[in-house]
């Protein structure tokens, strides 16, 4: 019987080189696959090192009291429930938002203002984009620096100025009332990586659509609130998830500038990312930080989900 | 036949690219090998040499240090080298602060592959010996060592025991008192040094100025140079109100509640202010300075490197113009805060025993001639008392009578160090929160006391 099997499914005689033609026909295509696949190797080897494994290896951690050192033990809930326990955490999370929710359209709003001025046709405009740029390039750590300077209570220029018209001086950095929005304003002053991109977008805005537009009458505001805005709308979308990612990532400006007060003054900055880093490097609770962590990004996600839905409403793609 | 000489041909085609692949192999194969004998006469070298001085034992000792101090572990570690031809010692130095250190050695403990000897500032070693990340240096006190807890002052050898065991050893020491600042006293009418905490009170309350809403001159402030609730427990007898079930109880420490109530009462001024200022001079500027170096305040909690170090570098005209006594606690004697520069030996350390006779050695044991010679440039406070009978030492007392302002304090009954604790650093950073809001009314001091503890005993 396997005999006969053998003997039927042979290829006949008449078609010696079927074989070889087959392979011939694929191997192309295979030894390109190899070779794509060899030439993105190192992305695939980062991406699993880097991303894949951190990642769900926190996933795992947030179930643990792993430490560092030794092995992890596994505790269930417990992360998750200690978080919601924990007033600091509560504390962190509120300042996170409450930053966030105010920085994020501030930005948004002040950033699209500076790219539309910075967009007419006026004398100097290409001194005037490169002033309003020049912050962004300033390497973070030194742009704190500058600013705790700039508004020290004691002996920073910003309180001399406004004492000398007559304008209260707020403690900014180191008062309660005034830490977070002494924050916010950093956060303005940094806003020329944004207005650079809604610029570009700006300039891709199609002019025979504002010629138009004015032949029919439309006043400026018009133009710009039927025009412009749906035409740079995933320009804006695309700004607004950047600029979210990072408000909800807070750590650098905060960690430098309240350095001799963690989370000072008062718990008023202690932002989430920044109280993670606490839990993990300074009580190395590795497992509580992982599931802070893993909380962090569900949050993020579920953000992400809401406004990629909401997009459909307000974003406008010319080729859809 | 064109067929058969096609396949032929694809034969030979393929013969050639496999005998291709096999002479590269070949080739690479020779390469390695070539390679590997190299490697191997090198290693033959190397073990060679090895052989020759079998005896080395090789150390790694890592730092967070850098500048003057940095300068003065380097001299230490030339002459640990030259005194001790089996061990040499290599000090590399981490710049970092205690956070990222932190995370470094607990990177290279996981990996297997530590440093023999490790620099740590305090907070951790709880931590680090409960989760057994340090050798117990129990082991290493017979013989030539069995005398050496009784060589270092009480306070410590308890700053460096968990549970019985030896885990960290001071270098040096921190000694904390009170500075003042002659020209200010004289300036502000103040005849006599405080000899009690009302005193302290009254004069300091009288040289706070302002110029509109910023400060000329202040008194004395619970919360500068990084001072806050901790490093004042040892003068109200609060240093260790923990249970006897091992949790901390501030809350219903009778000290704790004397020595907040007495932070509460600075609330009267300007917390944001003095902050401002104390960036301003301290951390922006740059340099190890602080309001009170900077001649702007009469008093001031530090150690000895605030004279030692930071007032020759970053005010001069204050030299000869100030003065160091007691800081005058509730206790019913001069007390002080048991703190330090401890070394540790991380778990997996190649050479343990070496480690430990190098850390003795620097904490002076058996050398305390060496010892006295370099604590005083670095404003350090000896870890045994018998290195301050040394005649470097003592020279270096007689040349600034202000020192004497922080010895005797450390042989006080009164003077305590922290129990050491799995959560020491949630302490720390608990007390210094609750300092912060006390002072900005933020917190009444027993709310501040129920948070310390609870976030102290906050264990995950």
């Amino acid at each position: 019987m396997q005999a006969f099997t053998r003997e039927t499914t042979m290829p006949p005689a008449s078609v010696p080189n079927a074989t070889p033609r087959r392979r011939r026909q694929r191997s192309p295509q295979r030894r390109a696959i190899r070779f794509g696949l060899l030439f993105i190797s190192p992305w695939i080897i980062g991406f699993l090192l880097f991303f894949a494994y951190p990642f769900f290896a926190t996933i795992y951690y947030g179930f643990t009291n792993f430490n560092g050192v030794g092995a992890a033990h596994w505790i269930g809930f417990g992360n998750y429930v200690s978080l919601f326990h924990d007033p600091l955490f509560k504390t962190s999370l509120f300042n996170t938002f409450y930053y966030t929710a105010i920085e994020l359209p501030l930005s948004t709003v002040a950033a699209l203002s500076l790219a539309l001025l910075l967009n007419m046709n006026v004398k100097g405009r290409a001194v005037y984009r490169t002033i309003f740029y020049i912050p962004s390039i300033v390497p973070l750590v030194a742009g704190c620096m500058i600013f705790v300077w700039l508004f020290n209570p004691a002996t920073g220029i910003v309180n001399d100025l406004l004492t000398d018209v007559h304008l209260p001086s707020p403690d900014w950095f180191f008062s309660v009332a005034w830490s977070k929005p002494s924050f916010i304003l950093l956060g303005l002053w940094g806003l020329g990586q944004p207005m650079v991109i809604y610029l570009a977008g700006l300039q891709g805005v199609p002019k025979e659509m504002y010629e138009a537009a004015a032949l029919d009458g439309a006043g400026p505001w018009q133009r710009l609130r039927s025009i412009t805005l749906p035409m740079i709308s995933p320009v804006i979308f695309f700004n607004i998830i950047l600029q979210l990612v990072l408000c909800i990532s807070y750590f650098t400006q905060v960690q430098v500038i309240e350095a001799n007060d963690i989370g000072g003054p008062g718990t008023s900055t202690w932002f989430y990312v920044q109280y993670l880093y606490e839990q993990a490097f300074v009580y190395l609770k590795l497992g509580y930080s992982s599931a802070m962590a893993f909380f962090l990004f569900v949050i993020s996600a579920l953000i992400m989900v809401v406004l990629f839905r909401s997009s459909a409403r307000w974003v406008y793609y010319a080729n859809e | 036949m064109n067929d058969s000489g096609g396949i032929h041909d694809a034969w030979k085609r393929r013969i050639r690219s496999k005998f291709a692949v096999v002479l590269a192999g070949v080739t690479l194969l020779g390469v390695v090998s070539v390679g590997a004998a190299g490697a191997g006469s090198a290693g033959a070298t190397s073990s060679s040499r090895v052989n020759k001085h079998q005896a080395v034992v090789n150390l790694t000792w890592w730092t967070m240090w850098s500048g003057t101090t940095l300068t003065l572990l380097n001299k230490m570690v030339t002459a640990f080298n030259a005194t001790h031809p089996g061990i040499h010692v290599t000090e590399t130095n981490i710049p970092s602060d205690a956070t990222t250190s932190t995370a470094k050695l607990l990177s290279t403990i996981a990996a297997g592959d530590p440093p023999d000897v490790f620099t740590e500032w305090w907070p951790e070693i709880g931590s680090f010996a409960a989760d057994g990340d340090l050798v117990n240096m129990n082991q290493f006190l017979t013989g030539t060592y069995a005398g050496f807890e009784a060589y270092e002052y009480p306070v410590a050898v308890q700053a460096g025991t968990y549970q019985g065991g030896l885990y960290a050893v001071p270098m040096s020491l921190n000694s904390w008192a009170l500075y003042y600042n002659k020209s200010l006293l004289t300036e502000f009418g103040i005849k006599h040094l405080p000899k009690t905490l009302a005193q302290l009170d009254a004069d300091q309350a009288k040289m706070w100025t302002f110029s509109g809403k910023k400060i000329v001159t202040m008194g004395f402030y619970p919360d500068t140079d990084g001072n806050g609730f901790q490093f004042y427990t040892t003068f109200f007898g609060a240093t260790n109100c923990i249970t006897a079930a091992g949790k901390y109880d501030f809350a219903s420490c009778p000290g704790a509640v004397a020595e907040m109530k007495w932070i509460a009462s600075f609330d009267k001024y300007p917390y944001a202010q003095v902050m401002a200022l104390q960036t301003a001079l301290g951390e922006v500027a740059g340099g190890q300075t602080d309001i009170w170096t900077n001649g702007k305040s009469g008093f001031e909690l530090s150690g000895p490197w605030v004279g030692a170090q930071n007032v020759p570098t970053s005010n001069p005209d204050l030299e000869g113009h100030f003065g160091v006594i007691a800081f005058p606690g509730i206790v019913g004697g001069p007390s002080t805060l048991g703190q330090g520069n401890f070394n540790i030996i991380p778990k997996g350390s190649a050479h343990p025993a070496e480690a430990f006779e190098f850390i003795s050695w620097l904490a002076g044991y058996n050398n305390e001639s060496f010892v006295g010679s370099i604590d005083p440039l670095g404003g350090w406070v000896p870890a045994g008392p018998s290195v301050t009978k040394t005649a470097p030492y003592q020279k270096w007392l007689k040349a600034n009578s202000w020192l004497s302002g922080f010895l005797p304090e450390m042989t006080s009954k009164y003077t305590q160090a922290p129990v050491l604790t799995p959560t020491q650093a949630q302490l720390f950073t608990a007390e210094n929160t609750a300092t912060a809001d006390v002072l900005q009314k933020i917190m009444t001091p027993m709310q501040a006391l129920n948070y310390i503890d609870t976030q102290a005993n906050a264990s995950s």
